[in-house]
C-alpha cells in the first residue's frame, strides 16, 4: 500500500498505521471536498480503530513558489486540523457485538460524534461536514514486484483497510477565494497524557502526504543494503522538514530516483530535472487545487506542470481509483515518455460516486478442509480416488469427463440433481495431489479445490481443502454444501479402506 | 534512573487489550485467507508467523503450532525463493523450540549467500534459547539494544542478564524498554510487564511476590486475556490463600485450551475444599498437557515437568519431561529444574550425571555461582537417601 508497514516504530500497534491519503472533489456534489486517510493494512473483517490516538488531516494553503528548475510549493503557516478520536469497545448487556464511537474535530473547533461502521455517518446540523469511519475495502493497487519491476496480479487483492472519510463544503471550510492550491497530510499522533511520568510520547507515529514516498522512494526496494530512513523520515514534521536532516533525504532521494531511472537500463531524467523534482519530493505533501477538475488521471499533473514551467490545468488531488502507482512508476522510470501498466488495472473493488466513496468490505476467503486417516498406504487410496474423473464419492451420481490432463474438464452430477462443473488446473502423482477450479455449479468465486494423499504411519493421510469467495449466497449456504461434500466422500473412503485407530 | 515505584502507577498509553485482541485475531484470519489464497504473496507467510507467535504468547492458544505446521507444510510446496521457505521453516521449528531443526534450516541458506538481518536475530535467538555462546550473545545483543533502543531489541536483553542471573541489571533495561516505548501496542507493553514479573516473582534468588503481582497486574491491564500473566498472578493469590480471587483470575481464562489453567484452578479448588471439582480440574489439565506433549514435546516440555513435579503429581513423568528440555536446550534454569525433577525422581544416577553437565557447562559462570546446583547440599549423596 502507499505507506504500509513504512518503519520499524510502525510494527506495533498495526490500526495506527496510515496506509493512503486521498483529497478529491465530490462526484456526487462539486461543492464539496472529499478527504479520505486510511490505516491498518490488511484489516480483518472486525478491525476497530485505537482508542489512544489522535487521527489527524492537517490542510495548508499552499502558493505555488516556483517554476521549472526552482519548483516549489510554499505553505502557508494557518492550517485545517481535522482531528478524529476513537473510543473504547462499548459491549451490550445481551453480548451482542460491541460497538465503538468517533468524534472528529473540525477546523474552527465543531465537534461531530458518529458510530464506527455506520455506513451513512454522521452529518453536522449544518450540514458543512460530514465524516464516515469505518472497514472498507482497500481501494489502493500494487500490481508490481517493485524490486524487479516485474508485474504481478494486485498485491491487496480482497484486502480491506480502515478508512476515516471527511466530507466538507469547500467554500465554508477553505475559503478558496484566497487561494485554491491546497497541500494535505494525514497523521496518527498520540493523545497527550497527563499522568504519563515513563519517556515521552512521540510527536507522531507515522504520516503520509503523496503515496509511496517511504517504500518506494526512501526505501527503495531495489537498493539493497542501504539503510533504513523510514523511521527518522516519520518523525520529522509535515509541511516544515528539519534542516539538520533535509542533507539525508536529498542524497537518498537522488540515489533511489536515479536507480528508478535506469530500470529500464535508458536515463531518462537529466541531473538538472532530478534535482528539481526531489526539490518537490522533499515538500511531501498531496496538493489539490479545489478550483480546478479532479479526475482519476490528475493525479501529481499539478506537480509535473509545475515543474515543466508551465501553470497547471488540473485539481491534482488523489481520487479513489487513480492509479497512482503506475503513474508514479512511470515517472520515475522513463520520465513519463512511455506508460508503464502494471499486472492489475485496478483494486478488487472500485471506488463509488458518492458517500462514503470507498466500496463495502471485502469478505474474507472461505475455506473448508476435511482429513481422513486410514489404514492403506497412500499409492493405493491414490490409485482409487487420483483420477480426476474418478466417481468415488457418495453424493455423486455420474461423472463425465471431456479431455485428459491439465486443463480436463469433468462435470459432476449429484444425488441430488446439482450439476458442477470443474477444470483440472494441476496434477502430481508423484506427490498424490490435484488441485482443480470450479467453473460454475456453485455460487462462489475462485473456488479452488486440492485434494492430497500422504503418508501416515505404515497408513495413509487424505485431505481436501477447498477455498472460495461466497458469491452473493450468505456463508453459511455454500460452505454447508461444500463440507457435506468433502466429509461424505472422506467418510466413504474408511468403509472402504478401514480407518487407522 | 526512575524509582520503580513511580514506574509501577503511572506506566505508557495503549490501546485498549480488548480491541488489540479483535484486531490480531481478525487480522490473523485475513492473512490466512491471503495465504491459501495465493501463499506466494510477498510477506504473507512472514506476516502469519508473527501473529501466531503472539496468539501462543498472549492468547495461550496452542493451536497456534499446528497453524504454524501447516503454513510450513503449504509454504514448501510452493515456489518461492527457497531463501524465503528456509527462513519461515526456521522461525516456525525455533517456535516449537525445535532448536537444532531450526539450525539446519538456516545453514541451508547459507549456500545461497550472506544471511539476511532476520536470519542472524534467529540465530541469536535460538543461541540464547539454548544457552549456547552467551558471552557471544550479550555483546550482539548489547549492541544491538545501543543501536536500536527499540523494545523488540531490548527485552530480550533484559531477558539475557535474567538469565545470568544479574537481576538488577535485567530490571534496568526492562524499564528502559518501557520509557523508550514509542507506539501503543498493548501486546509489548504487556510482554515487558510479564518479564518484570517473572523477574521479581520467580526468577530472582529471594522472590518478592508483592512486587512481582504489580507487574502481573499491569500486564492483565494492558491485555486482559493474557492467560499466562493471569496464571502466574492466581499462584500469588494462591500463596497468599487468596483462593477467591485466584479463581476470579483464571475463570474467564478457563474455556481456553491451556492446561495451565486447569492445572491452577484445580489448586485453587483445593484450597477451597472443593476437591471434587478440583479432581475434574485435574484430570482434564493432566489429558490437556498430555494432548499438547504428544504433538509439541519439546515446546511443552518443560511446562508439564512444572506440572507433573506440581500437583500433577508423577515425579517420574517430571523427570522424563525435564530431561528431554534440559537435553534440547541446556540453560541453567533446565538443568536446575532437571536436577530437581531427578532428586523428586530418585534417580540419583541422573542427579550426578546432571550436575555433572551443570558444571562443565556453567560451572566457570558467576550464573552458576548463585544456582542452586552450586550449593554442596544439592549433591546426590548428601540429598538422596541411600534406599533409593
Amino acid at each position: 500500500m502507499s505507506d504500509h508497514v513504512d518503519g520499524p516504530r510502525s510494527i506495533g500497534d498495526p490500526s495506527i498505521d496510515l496506509t493512503d491519503l486521498f483529497a478529491f472533489t465530490s462526484p456526487a456534489d462539486p461543492s464539496r471536498t472529499v478527504i479520505i486517510a486510511n490505516v491498518f493494512p490488511s484489516a480483518g473483517v472486525s478491525a476497530m480503530f485505537s482508542n489512544v490516538v489522535n487521527h489527524s488531516i492537517v490542510v495548508r494553503r499552499m502558493a505555488v513558489a516556483g517554476l521549472g528548475e526552482a519548483a516549489k510549493f510554499k505553505p502557508d503557516d494557518q492550517e485545517y486540523r481535522f482531528n478524529c478520536k476513537f473510543s473504547a469497545l462499548e459491549r451490550g448487556s445481551d453480548g451482542s457485538k460491541p460497538i465503538q464511537r468517533g468524534t472528529c474535530t473540525f477546523p474552527g473547533g465543531q465537534e461531530l460524534s458518529f458510530v464506527v461502521n455506520d455506513e451513512n455517518g454522521a452529518s453536522t446540523p449544518n450540514g458543512v461536514f460530514r465524516v464516515f469511519a469505518g472497514l472498507r475495502s482497500d481501494p489502493f493497487y500494487l500490481a508490481w514486484l517493485v524490486a524487479i519491476l516485474k508485474k504481478f496480479p494486485n498485491l491487496l487483492e480482497h484486502d480491506n483497510v480502515l478508512s476515516i472519510v471527511i466530507e466538507f463544503d469547500t467554500k465554508r471550510v477553505l475559503d478558496p477565494g484566497k487561494g485554491a492550491l491546497f497541500g494535505v497530510i494525514a497523521e496518527t499522533s498520540a493523545i497527550p497524557q497527563p499522568r504519563t511520568l515513563i519517556g515521552h510520547e512521540p510527536p507522531r507515529f507515522d504520516w503520509v502526504g503523496r503515496p509511496e514516498q517511504t517504500n518506494m522512494r526512501l526505501n527503495n526496494p531495489a537498493m539493497e543494503g542501504a539503510d533504513d530512513v523510514r523511521d527518522l523520515w516519520n518523525q520529522m514534521t509535515p509541511f516544515a522538514l528539519a534542516e539538520e536532516f533535509e542533507p539525508i533525504f536529498r542524497k537518498r532521494l537522488l540515489d533511489s530516483l536515479t536507480n528508478w531511472d535506469m530500470r529500464d537500463g535508458k536515463a531518462d531524467w537529466t541531473p538538472t530535472d532530478m534535482s528539481s523534482v526531489i526539490n518537490v519530493y522533499l515538500d511531501d505533501f498531496l496538493l489539490f487545487d479545489v478550483s480546478k477538475p479532479m479526475s482519476d488521471t490528475s493525479f501529481l499533473e499539478i506537480e509535473k506542470s509545475t515543474l515543466r514551467g508551465r501553470p497547471y490545468q488540473t485539481g491534482g488531488g488523489r481520487t479513489v481509483n487513480a492509479n497512482v502507482i503506475d503513474i508514479m512508476i512511470t515517472w520515475m522510470v522513463n520520465n513519463d515518455r512511455e506508460f508503464l501498466q502494471g499486472g492489475a488495472t485496478g483494486a478488487t473493488k472500485p471506488g463509488i460516486n458518492s458517500f462514503p466513496y470507498l466500496a463495502s468490505p471485502n469478505t474474507q476467503i472461505q475455506i473448508a478442509v476435511e482429513n481422513v486417516v486410514l489404514t492403506a498406504p497412500p499409492d493405493k487410496v491414490w490409485t482409487y480416488i487420483g483420477d480426476f474423473g474418478a466417481a468415488w464419492q457418495p453424493l455423486v451420481a455420474n461423472i463425465t469427463t471431456v479431455g485428459a490432463g491439465v486443463g480436463q474438464i469433468r462435470t459432476v452430477e449429484t444425488i441430488d440433481g446439482k450439476r458442477i462443473i470443474e477444470r483440472l488446473d494441476a496434477s502430481d502423482n508423484s506427490q498424490r495431489s490435484y488441485r482443480y477450479t470450479m467453473i460454475s455449479g456453485i455460487q462462489a468465486t475462485d473456488y479452488i479445490g486440492t485434494l492430497s494423499v500422504s503418508p501416515k504411519g505404515t497408513g495413509s493421510s487424505v485431505e481436501w481443502r477447498v477455498q472460495y469467495w461466497a458469491d452473493g449466497q450468505p456463508d453459511i449456504l455454500v460452505k454447508t454444501v461444500v463440507t457435506t461434500l468433502l466429509k461424505t466422500s472422506l467418510d466413504s473412503l474408511k468403509g472402504y479402506f478401514g480407518a487407522a485407530q | 534512573m526512575i524509582d520503580s515505584s513511580v514506574l509501577e502507577t503511572t506506566l505508557p498509553l495503549a490501546t485498549a487489550g480488548e480491541i488489540a485482541v479483535i484486531n490480531l485475531e481478525s487480522a490473523r484470519e485475513q492473512s490466512w485467507g491471503q495465504f491459501w489464497h495465493y501463499p506466494q504473496r510477498p510477506g504473507v507467510a512472514e506476516c502469519i508467523v508473527e501473529q501466531e507467535q503472539m496468539a501462543l504468547q498472549f492468547l495461550s492458544d496452542a493451536t497456534a503450532l499446528d497453524s504454524l505446521d501447516a503454513l510450513v507444510e503449504r509454504f514448501a510446496r510452493t515456489d518461492v525463493d527457497p531463501m524465503r521457505i528456509a527462513l519461515i521453516q526456521a522461525q516456525v521449528s525455533s517456535t516449537k523450540h525445535h532448536f537444532s531443526e531450526a539450525r539446519a534450516h538456516l545453514r541451508k541458506t547459507e549456500a545461497w549467500g550472506p544471511l539476511p538481518p532476520s536470519a542472524n536475530r534467529l540465530l541469536l535467538s535460538i543461541d540464547q534459547a539454548c544457552g549456547n555462546n552467551l558471552d557471544a550473545v550479550l555483546e550482539t545483543r548489547r549492541q544491538i539494544a545501543a543501536e536500536s533502543g527499540r523494545l523488540e531489541d531490548l527485552v530480550p536483553l533484559g531477558a539475557l542478564f535474567a538469565d545470568l542471573r544479574e537481576f538488577d541489571e535485567a530490571d534496568r533495561i526492562y524499564q528502559r524498554a518501557l520509557r523508550g516505548y514509542q507506539d501503543v501496542s498493548p501486546f509489548a507493553l504487556a510482554w515487558v510487564c510479564f518479564q518484570l514479573g517473572s523477574l521479581w516473582g520467580e526468577l530472582v534468588t529471594e522472590p518478592q511476590p508483592d512486587r512481582a503481582a504489580k507487574w502481573y497486574r499491569r500486564a492483565i491491564e494492558y491485555v486482559p486475556s493474557y492467560v499466562k500473566a493471569r496464571v502466574h498472578l492466581s499462584e500469588i493469590y494462591l500463596s497468599y490463600g487468596h483462593a477467591e480471587d485466584a479463581e476470579t483470575l483464571l475463570v474467564p481464562s478457563v474455556s481456553g485450551n491451556d492446561p495451565e489453567v486447569h492445572w491452577r484452578l484445580a489448586d485453587v479448588m483445593v484450597e477451597m475444599g472443593k476437591l471434587s471439582d478440583a479432581e475434574a480440574l485435574m484430570r482434564t489439565a493432566r489429558s490437556g498437557f498430555e494432548a499438547l506433549l504428544e504433538k509439541h514435546l519439546l515446546a511443552f516440555a518443560d511446562h508439564g515437568a512444572e506440572f507433573y513435579s506440581g500437583s500433577g503429581n508423577d515425579v517420574a513423568r517430571a523427570f522424563e519431561l525435564a530431561r528431554v528440555n534440559a537435553e534440547n536446550r541446556p540453560t541453567l534454569r533446565a538443568l536446575e529444574q532437571a536436577h530437581g525433577a531427578a532428586i523428586e525422581a530418585g534417580k540419583s544416577d541422573a542427579v550426578t550425571q546432571i550436575l555433572s553437565a551443570a558444571e562443565n557447562r556453567w560451572g566457570k559462570t558467576s550464573a552458576f555461582k548463585v544456582s542452586p546446583l552450586a550449593d554442596p547440599c544439592h549433591r546426590p549423596d548428601v540429598n538422596i537417601p541411600a534406599s533409593i
